[in-house]
């Protein structure tokens, strides 16, 4: 980082557990907001339980609508955490230690909202526990060449994996809340979490030890949920559009464009709503701007890929998908809006160094990505369905209802609603990747310049 | 008991499009009662229906029936995904769905290229009086499950059940007990359009037309081809003496 | 608390020091170099030969000869031609292990010149697109050319193979001016000719900087279109049933491993035979261990979700493709690529003591170079053999599946040969331009510091802007 502002051990502890000790005056209101909609979500999926799926817009032929594009998109910003900690960790990149934490939480709370996402469309959720090896008094197991039973299994993994990095690397802060927070309740189930932590010098190998092998372990299973979650899609030769190869890669970089731009998006959250901007400088939005270049570039590759390959079969079904996915009402202008909101406003935009260094810059652009990411999504399942095969008698159109409207915006306020609660209880800052960070830190004297240096074994 | 494989035969010559299939079908397996705001809604059940084309221009136009009902692929797309084994492929070459076994991911349906699997939106409702005429042989599906053509497999089991009880093979009955195999599509069709038959039978009339229109560049095909899902239908094409000659349909 | 650390000697000495040493291990040109040398030149004029002779016993018009011919052209594209990006992706992310590994990287751009001229044949080997067969360009008689194909792989296989060429003699131009400055003889009239009056200046050297950055972004991207130009007209299109979105993303990705690989041993030579071994060490090996890990693990990855698709969906078209290129006549030789390309890579590099060893992974290496030739060869050698004839759009039977071809002796020759020219150019190069990066040593001596750290000493790696 070229720009550089020395805290200091005791400036850290105050700035980070800010929102742990107090509370931001802002957060009252918004997580009131969220709690609303939640409420009001739960209604309407009570409703649903009640009557049935016939309250969502699904029908035949589009059997699957906005739960199962809301489901990929949740997957697909769950790939921030580990993209950000795990990968950047290995890679030993130094700008990622103030959002570690934050993409870590967003993947947890993003996980869990795609899963509710699965409840919301199933038929009869109350049988669900037939999809886990469970209850199988009658003799039949889960049918393991189905890609729902794939999922759960994926899913569920990397639920664990990421709520177990999620731990390990909060241990440290929660000793260093232990030892300042006052009330007796708060201070007892601190001591608890916090497992006895002391600093000693083995208690930290431990740590990284287990930081840096869970961020080996973690990938293969990065890689794993969404190709399986794609694979649900791409397995399906009925479908027009959906049974290309290249679905698996293609949604593992949609997923790491979407995350990561979830992630600077959490960031800009973060500056404006904590006062983070001496700990979140311009530098890591200019870094991960950086990284967004790259990978939207590279998404935009592979979705170049797809879209040709599906015209390049040369049958006739296929490319009149594409048509009605390109120029067709309401599918145009969506299309339109999708590839322009994830490709050919941001990046570009991205390009200026004055808008990557800018948090307001950055918000915007990311916004745009994930309103483009998820209509991606949509349009990948709904279209295909609409005009499933060449029998047109049974071509179809679909109308999201009130219900599922409601529970699409449920997801949101979710996600939201989690990670405030959690920068109430835990810091959203890793205190004590920071202070590494700092000892770290070295500048080596080139002539007559300073050049910033790290310190490496 | 011999193995038998049953398949269907659909001559597309004969089909007047009367639909009583359709109805036959309905009454029989208790499919839902489809009223308007359900076909609104695009979410009317037929396990078999006939899909009607135009085709040409005023005054020439003709329509084209074919009666589209679940194919009992060989290598049926729709059973590998379900989660939980709800459908699956029994020994007498059927497709066959365990309606409480199913827990709705509609996924079966995605996979169906022939579109022939139907989902209860709603919990199915029957007038008072209807209720009487609920076939006590077939389960009454709620909402939530998925349900499809199972070629009347409780006239196939009730067959097989009398078969045994007289010490005979299902195929050596006499014309009565055949006509009570018959899926009731099969039974109430007025041209002899849908024939019913076990492909594993040596003497079966049905089998040896349908091997000889698909083999002698006869009018034997099979829908979806390309698919390679391997149907148990065999549809033989209509003969339509005014079309041009074309070297290349298919 | 911030430190400055005053810049301290390096490890090999000053700045100036190291120029010296190494222009003069440069220039020294041992025997078993000299031998190699010879043998490789047989080698290459074999091969040469055995071009004439297929050429002139079959003509370009039987595809099923030309598929070992196809093959190895891919080899050296995958493998030779893959090794640059080992140059230019760390030096993106300024990693320090790199520069004792990115000129011996770059100079296997100088392979562009044996698959430039091994493509010449290929193009008259292709069929033009008037059969029918389904292609990028969707030919429509009188609206597309027929021979479009072949013009636009002609131009990405020359652009990438000049791309490389011009990048490497950017980044050695300092290096051929020290050469100019401090040699004599032949060497340093050709470092006159192509240093062009390098001074040094800050303007040059934030030119070269900037160019290189550019010419590394545009290798990269060629890297990639020319694969999937190779890929989409001269290997796809053969077999009926093969749409595979992915594959073209496959054969770019495979390149990167074949790059990592092609590097490894590379140094794995310097190390031993080039008397570099002070400059190549852990570091270099562990870096690129890492990454032969990584790429392998790709190959699973994008081989694993091509075969799902297919496997599932079952369909003619797809169970055909699947059984040419898999489980059919080719069975054993893909088994033989699986095991040498991902499994032997996998469960040995995830050893850590594997990667940090200087042997580890050079030996894993090999391995996958020779993993990667069988896989070129299972792939064009099959696509090759499909029949003309063909029906190019219906559902195919899967008896139609062609036997395997084994290779003749005109195929031998010529994969020996072609790959022994690739390496025969590669050790020319070296007598010119310097195989270690001069400039870049010289800028480590500057950013790396030794320095106390509480209890023990670590290594200070300045990042620079």
């Amino acid at each position: 980082m070229q720009e550089y502002i020395e805290h200091g051990p005791k400036k850290i502890n105050r700035d980070l557990l800010a929102g742990v000790l107090g509370l931001p005056r802002w957060w009252m209101p918004i997580a009131s907001v969220a709690l609303l909609v939640i409420l009001i979500a739960m209604c309407a999926y009570g409703w649903e339980l009640n009557r049935g799926i016939g309250v969502a817009g699904i029908n035949r032929p589009v059997y699957w609508g906005f739960y199962l594009a809301n489901f990929v998109f949740w997957i697909g910003i769950s790939h921030a955490g580990i993209m950000v900690s795990a990968i950047l960790r290995l890679t030993q990149a130094e700008w990622r230690r103030p959002v570690t934490r934050a993409a870590e939480v967003l993947t947890l709370f993003s996980l869990l909202a795609a899963l509710s996402n699965i409840f919301f469309h199933l038929g009869r959720p109350w049988r669900f526990l037939w999809i886990p090896p469970y209850d199988f008094a009658r003799g039949v197991w889960p049918n393991v060449r189905s890609p729902f039973i794939w999922d759960p299994s994926a899913i569920g993994t990397y639920l664990i994996g990421s709520s177990l990095f999620v731990f390990i690397a909060l241990i440290p802060d929660l000793a260093v809340i232990r030892d300042r927070v006052s009330g007796k309740t708060a201070k007892r189930v601190y001591g608890f979490l916090s497992l006895g932590w002391r600093g000693t010098p083995r208690q930290w190998k431990l740590q990284t030890v287990a930081g840096i092998l869970l961020s080996a372990l973690v990938l293969p299973v990065f890689v794993s949920v969404h190709s399986i979650v794609s694979w649900d899609f791409a397995v399906n030769v009925s479908v027009e559009g959906w049974h290309s190869t290249i679905f698996a890669p293609y949604f593992i970089i949609g997923a790491i464009h979407s995350g990561v731009s979830a992630v600077a998006m959490v960031m800009a959250l973060m500056v404006w709503g904590w006062k983070l901007e001496n700990y979140i400088t311009r530098d890591h939005f200019d870094a991960i701007g950086r990284l967004l270049i790259v990978v939207a570039t590279t998404w935009f590759f592979f979705f170049a890929l797809e879209f040709f390959y599906a015209i390049y079969t040369l049958e006739d079904p296929e490319i009149a998908l594409r048509t009605m996915q390109v120029f067709e009402w309401p599918y145009g202008p969506m299309f339109f809006v999708f590839i322009v909101a994830s490709y050919f406003i941001p990046v570009p935009l991205w390009l200026l160094k004055n808008v990557r260094r800018s948090p307001m810059g950055m918000f915007l652009t990311t916004i745009s990505v994930n309103i483009g990411m998820w209509l991606e999504r949509f349009l990948i399942i709904i279209p295909g369905l609409a005009r499933k095969t060449p029998f047109t008698f049974d071509w179809g159109t679909y109308h999201p209802s009130i219900v599922e409207i409601s529970l699409v915006c449920f997801t949101f306020a979710f996600v939201t609603l989690g990670v405030l609660v959690f920068s109430k209880f835990f810091p959203l800052v890793p205190i004590f990747d920071v202070k590494e960070g700092e000892v770290f830190r070295d500048e080596i004297k080139v002539g007559r310049r300073t050049v910033p240096a790290s310190i490496r074994e | 008991m011999a193995n038998e494989k049953w398949g269907m035969v659909i001559d597309l010559d004969k089909c007047t499009g009367c639909q009583a299939c359709v109805v036959a079908c309905q009454s029989e397996n208790n499919v839902p009662i489809n009223d308007e705001p359900l076909y609104n809604q695009r979410r009317a059940s037929a396990w078999i229906h006939i899909e009607r084309y135009w085709e040409g221009e005023f005054p020439d136009v003709k329509a084209r029936f074919i009666p589209v009902l679940c194919q009992h692929c060989d290598d049926a797309p729709c059973e590998p995904v379900c989660p939980v084994f709800a459908t699956y492929h029994n020994s007498s070459g059927l497709n066959v769905q365990v309606y409480n076994r199913c827990i709705g991911t509609r996924f079966c349906a995605n996979n169906c290229p022939y579109q022939v699997r139907f989902f209860n939106f709603w919990e199915p409702s029957w007038p008072e009086t209807l209720k009487n005429q609920l076939n006590p042989d077939v389960t009454v599906r709620s909402r939530g499950i998925m349900e499809k053509c199972t070629f009347c497999i409780q006239r196939i089991h009730k067959a097989g059940r009398n078969a045994k009880s007289e010490g005979r093979e299902i195929r050596d009955g006499n014309d009565l007990d055949i006509r009570a195999l018959d899926p009731a599509c099969v039974n109430s069709c007025p041209t002899n359009t849908l024939m019913f038959y076990d492909m594993n039978d040596p003497e079966s009339e049905i089998a040896k037309l349908a091997h000889d229109e698909l083999e002698h560049d006869g009018r034997g095909y099979h829908l979806l081809e390309d698919y390679g899902t391997h149907p148990s239908i065999t549809y033989l094409k209509k003969v339509d003496k005014d079309a041009e000659l074309h070297h290349d349909s298919h | 608390m911030t430190h400055i650390s005053q810049n301290s000697a390096s490890d090999h000495g000053t700045s100036n020091d190291v120029t010296l040493d190494l222009v003069n291990r440069h220039s020294h040109t041992g025997n078993l170099f000299r031998i190699s040398a010879v043998i490789l030149s047989i080698l290459f004029v074999l091969g040469i030969a055995g071009f004439v002779l297929r050429i002139t016993t079959d003509g370009t018009s039987n595809n099923d000869k030309w598929g070992y011919y196809a093959a190895v052209f891919a080899f050296i594209l995958t493998t030779a031609q893959g090794a640059p990006m080992v140059a230019i992706a760390p030096r993106i992310v300024k990693a320090h292990w790199r520069r004792s590994t990115s000129r011996a990287a770059e100079l296997w751009a100088l392979s562009g010149f044996i698959t430039t001229l091994v493509f010449v044949p290929l193009i008259f080997v292709l069929p033009g697109l008037e059969d029918g067969r389904r292609s990028f360009w969707f030919y429509h008689e009188g609206e597309v050319a027929r021979y479009i194909p072949h013009y636009v792989g002609a131009l990405s296989v020359v652009a990438m193979a000049l791309a490389g060429l011009f990048l490497l003699w950017v980044s050695s131009l300092p290096d051929l001016a020290y050469i100019r400055d401090h040699q004599t003889g032949w060497r340093q009239k050709w470092a006159k000719v192509f240093a062009r009056g390098w001074q040094g200046t800050s303007w040059q050297w934030f030119m070269v900087n900037h160019r290189m950055g550019i010419l590394g972004a545009f290798y990269f991207m060629m890297l990639v279109f020319t694969h999937f130009v190779i890929v989409a007209d001269f290997l796809m299109p053969f077999v009926p049933g093969w749409i595979d979105a992915l594959f073209p993303a496959t054969h770019a990705f495979n390149a990167l491993q074949g790059g990592v690989a092609t590097v490894l041993v590379t140094l794995f030579v310097m190390r031993k035979f080039g008397g570099y071994s002070d400059f190549i060490q852990f570091d270099q090996m562990w870096g690129l261990g890492k990454l032969l890990l990584a790429t392998s693990l790709l190959w699973i990855w994008f081989s694993f979700s091509s075969f799902m698709i297919f496997w599932f969906g079952k369909k003619p078209n797809e169970l055909y493709t699947l059984d040419l290129l898999m489980t059919g006549p080719y069975l054993w030789l893909f088994i033989a690529v699986f095991i040498l390309v991902f499994i032997v890579p996998f469960f040995t590099l995830i050893w850590n003591p594997v990667r940090r060893s200087t042997w580890g992974p050079p030996l894993i290496a090999c391995f996958v170079l020779v993993g990667t030739l069988f896989d070129r060869i299972r792939l064009y050698v099959a696509a090759y053999s499909v029949p003309a004839d063909a029906d190019m759009h219906g559902p195919i039977p899967l008896d139609l599946v062609p036997a395997a071809v084994y290779p003749d002796v005109f195929d031998i020759l010529i994969t020996i040969g072609v790959i022994a020219g690739a390496v025969l150019i590669y050790m020319l190069g070296t007598r010119l331009i310097p195989v270690i990066n001069i400039w870049e040593q010289r800028e480590l001596s500057i950013y790396q510091v030794h320095k106390r750290f509480h209890r023990t000493e670590v290594q200070v790696l300045g990042k620079p802007e």
